[in-house]
């Protein structure tokens, strides 16, 4: 049957992870009381259709390509062998198991909603579990790649990262490598403790025919502070879901996008804040390029709890459209229930500055030069607050290539 | 080396250039002067190759080359160089940047070298001296924030750069104190050579104190209606546009 769910979950095999019984059977039901994969009649998956998604033929991936050994030396890699998740050089502060060690009760309490997180917690393979520990900062970033190669795979994996009161940590979420009709589903959750400081570069850049699904959920405690980046360019088909329960007080959030898309390729970026706890912030700033026939998608949602109150909510969108093919559909969602709030948000989708474009050209800059010069110059603004060289130098060399 | 013959152009299906003749020799400095709307950065843009415009009849040669055929950044490439009346702000792309990336497309057409970073950073200094651009313009966004009198110099150091066969400065006068007027002129004619040519559209006739014309033409509802010496300029100061009209 097209889009049936359930043949779809058990082609990805039974998950290596023990889970929460409750959690299981939430999704175990949920995917039996979808039964088929969303349509674009769902608000949620309104311009992502998923029918090629559903059509997969697939098997559980067996074999993750390993980094070479040089890029090690800025970083402290986080790398999947077969059997675990292991890291190359462990410091003070910093604990990482294999989240196929985690005792049920070793998963904190979570919620879980959405035929992708179901079908996550019924047939994870494996995943990293990392924590930093209380007072701890640790020296380098962390890096957690996920490279996969081959055809018709399934990666599925969840990552649970545990951030201990007043320590401060750098990640770096890799997902590279080549698939051809391949299929990944990514959930990292971050449980962020008081007064801690998570920074988080995200690099997309998978080629092939390869379906990303990316989940992260991430829980926020008093005077902590949570900072994303996610770079998308150049994927086939890429789903970002990024879902922050901003639950102490004065907690902060800062969630920042740059997403290209060429070809026929979908980048998709769902945010979704909850602020339940008073004198927090959000700060949302996502910049979109698409050329070709390229679609995007960006969908802000902040929702600000009855007892939230002084909350500063910011969201930013701003998207440029290279060819006439190409499509953005952008919305903000405000749900507001408390009353004293500072909420503001803008959504604006244009094309490239002719003047501009032709200024440069009459300086004898070739269109296509001129083009990446005004794109790189809209994207700055973002690019810049990255913290991650590797990931800088990487988007600069996606420019220039 | 530029010869425009029967030239017209349109823009939204509106005939602005009429008919236009011009000559232009290399070491020659020619003036366009004529009333407001008449086509005068129309025709500056048709030689640059603004595309909004379309060209219906006539043709440009350049240097022996059918100009219309080429590119804006081919032309820019072989030498025509426009000092826009209203130079572009681009926020996010630096100056430096900006002419480095442009110096080093230029050079590559011409089967030159790229500069090195030494070399270019000797030139940015030699060349905003001489328009007395302030250095620390030359790190910012182009343009952005500039002052219109910084504008203007921009593009003279810009021209200065690129070192142009062709340079079109169109009302570069315009928004100039009296003493960047001088410094602007005097870099204009620093960089004159036997091999350049420079056509400057301006209404006023103290540019051409500084800027001498060899020829002055009347642009006047999109065709060149008079030409004379650098006198017809005082000339039109005098007594306007309306007896050239006819
Ligand atoms: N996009 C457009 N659509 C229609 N008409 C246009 C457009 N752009 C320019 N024009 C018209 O073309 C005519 C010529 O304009 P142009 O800028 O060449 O004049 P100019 O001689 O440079 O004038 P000025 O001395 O004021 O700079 C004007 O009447 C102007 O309104
Ligand atoms: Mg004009």
């Amino acid at each position: 049957m097209m889009g049936n769910l359930i043949a779809f979950r058990e082609q990805l095999g039974d998950t290596r992870l023990a889970m929460p019984e409750p959690l299981s059977r939430e999704a175990k039901d949920g995917i039996e009381r979808l039964a088929s994969f969303p349509t674009t009649r769902d608000e949620a998956w309104k311009y992502t259709r998923l029918a090629r998604v559903a059509a997969l033929q697939l098997s559980p991936l067996a074999h993750y390509q390993q980094p070479e050994p040089s890029e090690c030396s800025e970083t402290i890699d986080v790398i999947f062998e077969p059997h675990g998740w292991f890291c190359a050089a462990p410091v003070e502060g910093l604990i990482i198991e294999s989240a196929g060690n985690l005792a049920p009760e070793d998963w904190q309490a979570c919620t879980t909603s959405g035929h992708v997180q179901y079908l996550n917690t019924l047939a994870a393979q494996g995943g990293a579990c990392l924590t930093i520990k209380a007072g701890y900062e640790i020296p380098k970033p962390i890096r957690i790649i996920h490279r996969a190669k081959g055809e018709n795979f399934a990666m599925v994996l969840h990552h649970q990262i545990n951030v201990e009161p007043h320590s401060k940590v750098q990640f770096e979420l890799l997902y590279e490598g080549q698939g051809q009709e391949a299929y990944a589903n990514i959930l990292v959750d971050f449980f962020i403790a008081e007064s801690a400081h998570v920074h988080v570069d995200k690099w997309q850049n998978t080629q092939g025919t390869h379906y990303g699904f990316y989940n992260e959920r991430i829980y926020q405690e008093r005077h902590s502070t949570f900072c994303l980046h996610t770079l998308t360019v150049n994927t086939h088909f890429t789903r970002n879901d990024v879902e922050v329960f901003s639950q102490g007080e004065a907690a902060h959030t800062k969630l920042y996008g740059v997403f290209l898309g060429g070809e026929n390729h979908l980048i998709d970026n769902h945010t979704f804040v909850h602020h339940m706890a008073p004198n927090g912030s959000s700060d949302e700033n996502y910049r979109g390029v698409m050329k070709g026939k390229a679609a995007g998608v960006f969908n802000g949602k902040v929702k600000v709890y009855q007892h939230a109150q002084k909350i500063n909510a910011f969201q930013s969108n701003r998207n440029l459209l290279l060819s006439s093919a190409a499509s953005i559909n952008a919305k903000p969602e405000l749900e507001i229930y408390a009353d004293d709030v500072k909420c503001s948000h803008g959504s604006t989708t244009g094309q490239l500055d002719a003047l501009a474009l032709f200024y440069l050209q009459a300086r004898g800059i070739s269109k296509e030069k001129a083009t990446e010069m005004l794109v790189g110059a809209f994207c700055a603004e973002v690019v810049e607050s990255v913290q991650s060289k590797h990931i800088q130098r990487a988007f600069a060399a996606y420019f220039s290539s | 080396m530029l010869e425009i013959k029967s030239l017209c152009a349109s823009i939204n299906g509106t005939e602005i250039l009429k008919g236009l003749n011009l000559s232009i020799k290399a070491g020659e400095v020619h003036a366009i002067m004529g009333p407001n709307g008449t086509g005068k950065s129309t025709l500056a843009s048709v030689l640059a190759g603004k595309e909004d415009y379309e060209v219906t009849s006539g043709e440009i040669s350049f240097d022996g080359k059918n100009l219309l055929e080429l590119s804006v950044e081919d032309r820019a490439r072989e030498g025509v160089f426009l000092a826009f009346q209203y130079p572009v702000e681009i926020p996010g792309v630096s100056n430096v940047n900006f002419l480095k990336t442009a110096m080093n497309e230029i050079r590559e057409h011409r089967g030159l070298p790229a500069l090195s970073a030494k070399e270019f950073l000797t030139l940015v200094k030699e060349k905003s001296a001489l328009v007395e651009l302030d250095a620390s313009l030359a790190s910012r966004a182009v343009n952005e924030g500039f002052s219109g009198g910084e504008k203007k110099r921009n593009e003279i150091f810009q021209m200065a750069m690129l070192e142009p066969k062709l340079a079109i400065l169109d009302e570069t006068d315009s928004g100039l104190d009296i003493d960047a007027l001088r410094t602007v002129a005097q870099g204009v004619n620093t960089l004159k050579t036997g091999q350049n040519a420079t056509l400057v559209i301006t209404h006023y006739q103290r540019l051409l104190e500084y800027i001498v014309p060899d020829f002055v033409h009347v642009l006047f509802d999109g065709r060149i209606v008079k030409t004379g010496g650098k006198e017809l300029a005082l000339e039109l100061e005098d007594k306007g546009y309306d007896w050239v009209k006819a």
